[in-house]
């Protein structure tokens, strides 16, 4: 679709884009119209939001590349990339192992330079009382490991890095 | 009364003790690692000073550092909070050696409560019902056999433990083994102690306790009973006050064993008692909390009392403030733990910034909080930032005003459990009080996040994109007349 | 102002036969743009595929701002030369809004011989520059071509308007503080390799889009070097070595991603101020001007009854509207835009030139851009005419035309003969942009009026050398030139030589015209002043 911006909600993507502006604003979500409008802000962070004639409270946050929205009283968090990035994470994979969960690193199994195999444990990390392997993805070589045992680190941290591949 | 108090602790209930302090008249003393040094608790305090510690949890478990902080700025008393060293007896043990009011019981009280195995002895003499159980003496082998002989299902559990970590419940003898190998390498990791022990596991089971204050000298008081038995991975996110559903006679049964317990130990201070509830009525002693619960503001709204307070004229030596026979249930009280955390992933915890905090303006509720907005939530603490607390003329007054309380309440900015709360006190199961520890495993999936369906997801990724700038301005900022041509090819 | 008072009749049987015929017209044209825009050699198609290129018009899609309109420039270029090879002229052109800022756009299309340019390519992409020069639009090349298409290279390479004035309008849009942007998604070869060079700014994308003065087969024959387009003028290249190129892009969509937000760090353009009132759409349906243009080319018809259904609210403030009343003179607004309308009612008289004329003035003097709506057969002829000065009124039309200072805009709405071509603004006026509609016929005079004039001529040749007339001879003189006159005259010819700037369905005229005039505020007016005006 031409011009859409791309989120994420619920580990799926979606499309939104503008399909009209006057008489009345419409937006396109996964190729379907909705009639919007905006009533403005009932407090600095929240406004009112119309779409198809039902209206929503909007609390909107970002946190990095997320934002949390609350709207009609349920929260959720939506992913969003501007279109370089999206375009970017479309044209190939990366090389670098990520944190899917917070947590503290309990040990690092590899180092820098070593040679890997799939499978291999790289590090454990432990979060929530479970301690997790981080396991090689591919075989390969690793470029770097961006943590040490003990170090906390969020959602989203880069722990380890791999040689791109040839 | 003393004069001064040093809160060690962080959060919601560090900001808690030092506003009845202050109240009282208290000078407050608190202390905080530099990863909180935007908190609420040291914005709060009279003073503040910074411990020194690589990891931040460290910091709030250095004895020789806080116990320097309370020489150092005259703290007559000091206040554990709970967590970290509140039920640490060399702690306390120190303090009390330095000269200073330890706001909790007397450290071998301590030491004896702590001990799953010895509190249980003691309980046994105390004539308080305990479930079966065994406790590892000698081989893993001879434990194996030992804990069989109880009958399964079975419940493993560290001896030092608390709060759910290296516990495992194991439902037959092929389990067994394993399941004490893994109790063992957690109690080790955490307690630093290996010992395990084996108790009979009942099956819904509800978790009732009973909040007690003793003087020390053998008089307890009790305020009555809470039903924590809504747990996920068994640590409480709801907690109320009364327990519904409880004969009267049953409820007097509990806190009367409770007060005998407390009574036989001499117990000093606030503590609480906490008893596993079988369906048929039987009762059987869990452990005793040397110190005040996270969940203590129920039974001070439906008691009408401040347990701080009361912790404090305790330790100053003024004696109980009240008679037995002051003390009575009014109306209910429901506590919400608010959590940064993703329910609809096995309640991993979540970081980010507390960018948005609205607090509820409903009638009836309280808020104790220990976030401020903008606040950054690491994963170096506990999820809780937070407590909903809300009163109801009964029961279903307290769940309508927790409801209501819920939804004015936002917190918008890292995921967190306030809908899952909702969800919890709107499911049909809660409201007519079937409560049990398994709640959130047998309702899972009414608990779940309602499926999206077309019209929300519309309107909330309608929300997001108007939300992103670009977006915005590519909707708002088209001159005319090409906004009102529209997609228009010739 | 006042609403036009319609005197239509929907329901009659001529506006039903006209609405008939002017529908199969525009079908026919709808057809023909079709065919011009996506009917493309299969093996072309898999070619592009294979590469993993999107075509022009995907890009274009994808680059403009959702929900905005495209504003297309003769689509229908070359339809009527080179057997029909290069449809569209092998490129796209036309305006545009990217992140809320109106763009030139000038696209290869590389599913035509590789998007080589023919000599109407080079002329309508000088076309499309000249109007960013004189709207003062930045423009954003998307290039993909193989350069000059070497057999007509004497009809596209040496002259003045041949393929080097591209690249003069290119310098003289830098030089003029009009932004350039090229967003290279495949070749660009020889003279193709100028573009991004005279671009402020470019993105490549990497393993498809490449640049050089000489491919590989050119650089073989000249040095014996044999090496891959990519290691010649690819992506690392251009952006690591050479500095070429600005932004490497590592697909055609990151390439328009960059695009967009490069264009979102220009500066807003400052429009003049022209008089706006809120939009209104016309009160009278613009389909109906199908049932309005007659089937004929000589019939005639009121032209307040296409003003009605192209202006807003159909409101239109007529001046002296019992003077000179065969050309309509008044101010109306245009997607809120004032403007000043010339429309004819008929042939040219005095009165209605110099009507014209002083009415070009008004305009000047109160800044308010000129709409020309031509149906004209040309001023009037015959000695009553000839003595009242109609040359010297007609020509006063021109001069007040061209010494305007204001945007103009023309419309080719039905016939467009001699002289009336010059004073309603024809192409060679410098108006800002002009249409035609698919009725419309342009020519030095009508086709039967051509034919009995020549035949007329040959009359008197052989009556001069005394030599026997014969009829069948006369016949055939009169039939040719009908025939060659029918050809030429159509719309389709016009267009197809880019003596226009696209031709329009009726019914779009309101759109292109809101959007040529927005386009048109963006260069500042020039001084005021005329030539002389014969009296």
């Amino acid at each position: 679709m031409s011009g859409a911006f791309s989120f994420t909600l619920d580990g799926n993507e979606h499309a939104v884009s503008v399909s009209a502006r006057q008489p009345e604003l419409v937006l396109s979500v996964d190729g379907v119209e909705h009639q919007v409008s905006e009533a403005g802000a009932l407090s600095e962070q929240c406004v009112l939001l119309t779409v198809d004639g039902r209206s929503y409270q909007v609390w909107r946050t970002w946190e990095a590349d997320r934002m949390h929205i609350r709207i009609g009283g349920r929260s959720f968090s939506v992913g969003y990339e501007d279109a370089i990035s999206a375009a970017q994470h479309q044209a190939g994979g990366d090389d670098v192992l990520l944190a899917d969960m917070p947590g503290v690193v309990v040990n690092v199994q590899c180092e820098a330079g070593a040679n890997i195999s799939a499978g291999d444990t790289l590090m454990v990390i432990e979060s929530m009382k479970m301690q997790i392997n981080i396991v090689a993805p591919r075989d390969g070589s690793v470029e770097l490991i961006h943590v040490s045992t003990n170090d906390t680190f969020d959602k989203g941290a880069e722990l380890i890095s791999l040689h791109a591949e040839d | 009364m003393f004069e001064s108090i040093l809160v060690a602790n962080r959060g919601e209930i560090a900001c808690r003790v030092m506003r009845t302090a202050t109240a009282m008249g208290l000078r407050t003393i608190t202390v905080f690692h530099h990863a909180d040094r935007h908190a609420p608790h040291v914005a709060l305090a009279d003073l503040a000073v910074e411990l020194h510690a690589d990891v931040p949890t460290a910091a709030y478990l250095d004895v020789e550092q806080i116990l320097a902080a309370a020489r150092a700025h005259e703290a007559q008393c000091l206040h554990p909070g709970y967590g970290f060293l509140s039920e640490n007896a060399a702690f306390a043990e120190a303090v009390e050696q330095a000269g200073i009011a330890f706001v909790g019981p007397q450290s071998d009280v301590i030491r004896l409560m702590g001990d799953k195995i010895h509190s249980r002895e003691f309980a046994v003499k105390a004539g308080v019902p305990v479930a079966p159980s065994v406790t590892q003496s000698g081989s893993v082998k001879q434990f194996v056999e030992d804990a069989a002989q109880i009958g399964f299902p079975l419940l493993i559990k560290a001896s030092a433990g608390g709060g759910g970590k290296g516990m495992s419940i194991v439902r037959n003898a092929a389990e067994l083994p394993d399941a004490i190998r893994t109790a063992t390498g957690e109690a080790e990791r955490y307690f630093a102690d290996g010992r395990v022990y084996a108790e009979r596991y009942i099956d819904r089971p509800r978790h009732i306790e009973v909040q007690v204050v003793g003087d020390g000298k053998g008089e307890v008081r009790h305020l009555f009973e809470r039903e924590c038995s809504v747990q996920r991975r068994f640590q409480k996110i709801i907690e109320e006050s009364p327990a519904p559903q409880l004969a009267p006679a049953l409820r007097d049964e509990i806190c009367a064993a409770a007060v005998n317990l407390a009574a036989s130990a001499n117990y000093r201070n606030a503590g609480t008692v906490e008893f596993i509830l079988d369906p048929s009525g039987d009762f059987f002693f869990l452990e005793m909390n040397t110190r005040l619960q996270v969940e203590h503001p129920v039974t001070e709204m439906v008691c009408g009392v401040d347990l701080v307070e009361a912790q404090l004229r305790v330790a100053a030596g003024e004696g109980l403030p009240w008679a037995q026979a002051d003390i009575t249930q009014n109306g209910h009280a429901i506590e919400c733990r608010i959590c940064c955390e993703e329910p609809d992933n096995d309640f991993r915890p979540a970081t980010g910034a507390a960018q948005i905090l609205r607090l509820p303006e409903t009638e009836g509720a309280r808020f104790d909080g220990g976030i401020r907005e903008g606040q950054i939530i690491s994963a170096a603490f506990d999820s809780m930032v937070g407590k909903l607390i809300c009163h109801g003329d009964d029961r279903n007054g307290a769940i309508d005003a927790s409801l209501a309380a819920l939804d004015e309440l936002i917190l918008l900015g890292v995921s967190n459990n306030i809908d899952y709360l909702g969800a919890i006190l709107g499911h049909d199961a809660f409201r007519e009080g079937v409560l049990h520890t398994g709640f959130i495993t047998e309702h899972a999936e009414d608990l779940a996040p309602a499926e999206i369906d077309e019209t929300d997801r519309a309107a909330i990724l309608i929300a997001a994109a108007l939300g992103v700038d670009d977006f915005r301005s590519l909707v708002f900022d088209t001159p005319e007349p090409y906004a009102s041509i529209g997609g228009w090819r010739n | 102002m006042a609403r036009i008072q319609s005197h239509i009749q929907t329901n009659s049987s001529e506006f039903r036969q006209y609405y008939a015929h002017n529908r199969k017209l525009v079908e026919e044209f709808r057809a023909k743009q079709d065919a011009a825009r996506f009917q493309r050699p299969q093996k072309d198609l898999d070619r592009l595929a294979g590469h993993g290129k999107m075509m022009p018009r995907e890009r274009i899609d994808k680059l403009l701002d959702p929900g905005t309109p495209f504003l297309e420039f003769s689509s229908l270029a070359a339809n009527m030369a080179y057997d029909g090879d290069a449809p569209s002229a092998g490129c796209i052109t036309g305006i545009g809004m990217v992140q809320g800022r109106e763009v030139m756009l000038h696209a290869n299309d590389s599913s035509i011989k590789g998007g080589a340019w023919y000599p109407l390519t080079v002329k309508k992409i000088v076309r499309c520059l000249d109007v960013a020069i004189e709207n003062r639009l930045p423009v954003i090349h998307l290039c993909d071509s193989a350069g000059g298409f070497l057999p007509l290279q004497s009809e596209l390479f040496p002259d003045k308007y041949m393929a080097g004035r591209m690249f003069r309008n290119q310098a003289m849009l830098s030089k003029m503080g009009v932004k350039q942007l090229a967003l290279i998604f495949g070749h660009g070869t020889a003279g193709g390799a100028y573009i991004p060079a005279l671009s402020d700014y470019s993105v490549i994308v990497r393993g498809t889009g490449a640049v050089f003065l000489g491919g590989p087969p050119l650089v073989k024959a000249a040095t014996g070097e044999i090496v891959t387009a990519d290691e010649l003028g690819g992506a690392d290249l251009h952006t690591q070595i050479s500095g070429t190129c600005d932004y490497p892009a590592s697909s055609e969509d990151e390439a328009i991603a960059i695009g967009r937000e490069i264009v979102s760090q220009w500066e807003q353009p400052t429009k003049w101020s022209l008089q706006r009132d809120p939009i209104e759409a016309p009160y009278y349906d613009p389909d109906d001007l199908y049932g309005i243009i007659p089937d004929d080319i000589k019939r005639a018809f009121d032209m307040r009854e296409v003003i009605a259904r192209i202006v807003d609210g159909s409101r239109f403030h007529e001046y002296q509207p019992a003077y000179g009343t065969t050309l309509i003179c008044g101010y109306a607004n245009i997607w809120g835009f004032k403007i000043g309308i010339l429309a004819n009612n008929g042939v040219l008289f005095n009165d209605s030139a110099l009507k014209g004329a002083h009415f070009i003035e008004l305009c000047n003097q109160n800044n308010t851009p000129i709409l020309f709506l031509q149906n004209i057969t040309g001023y009037m002829v015959g000695r009553e005419y000839e003595a009242k000065g109609i040359s010297k009124d007609g020509a006063k039309m021109i001069m007040a035309q061209v010494g305007s200072h204001v945007p103009k805009f023309t419309v080719m709405c039905h016939g467009s003969f001699g002289a009336g071509n010059y004073g309603m603004c024809g192409r060679a006026y410098d108006g800002r942009m002009l249409f035609s509609w698919p009725n419309s016929q342009i020519g030095i005079m009508g086709g039967e009026q051509a034919a009995k004039t020549l035949t007329e001529v040959k009359l008197r040749q052989l009556e001069r050398r005394g030599e026997a007339v014969d009829q069948a001879n006369l016949d055939g003189v009169y039939d040719e030139t009908l025939e060659a006159f029918k050809h030429q005259m159509s719309a389709y010819y016009a267009t197809s030589e880019v003596w226009d700037d696209g031709m329009l369905d009726p019914v779009d005229t309101r759109n292109a015209l809101g959007m040529s005039i927005s386009a048109s505020l963006n260069a500042p007016l020039d001084d005021k002043g005329y030539g002389i005006f014969r009296f």
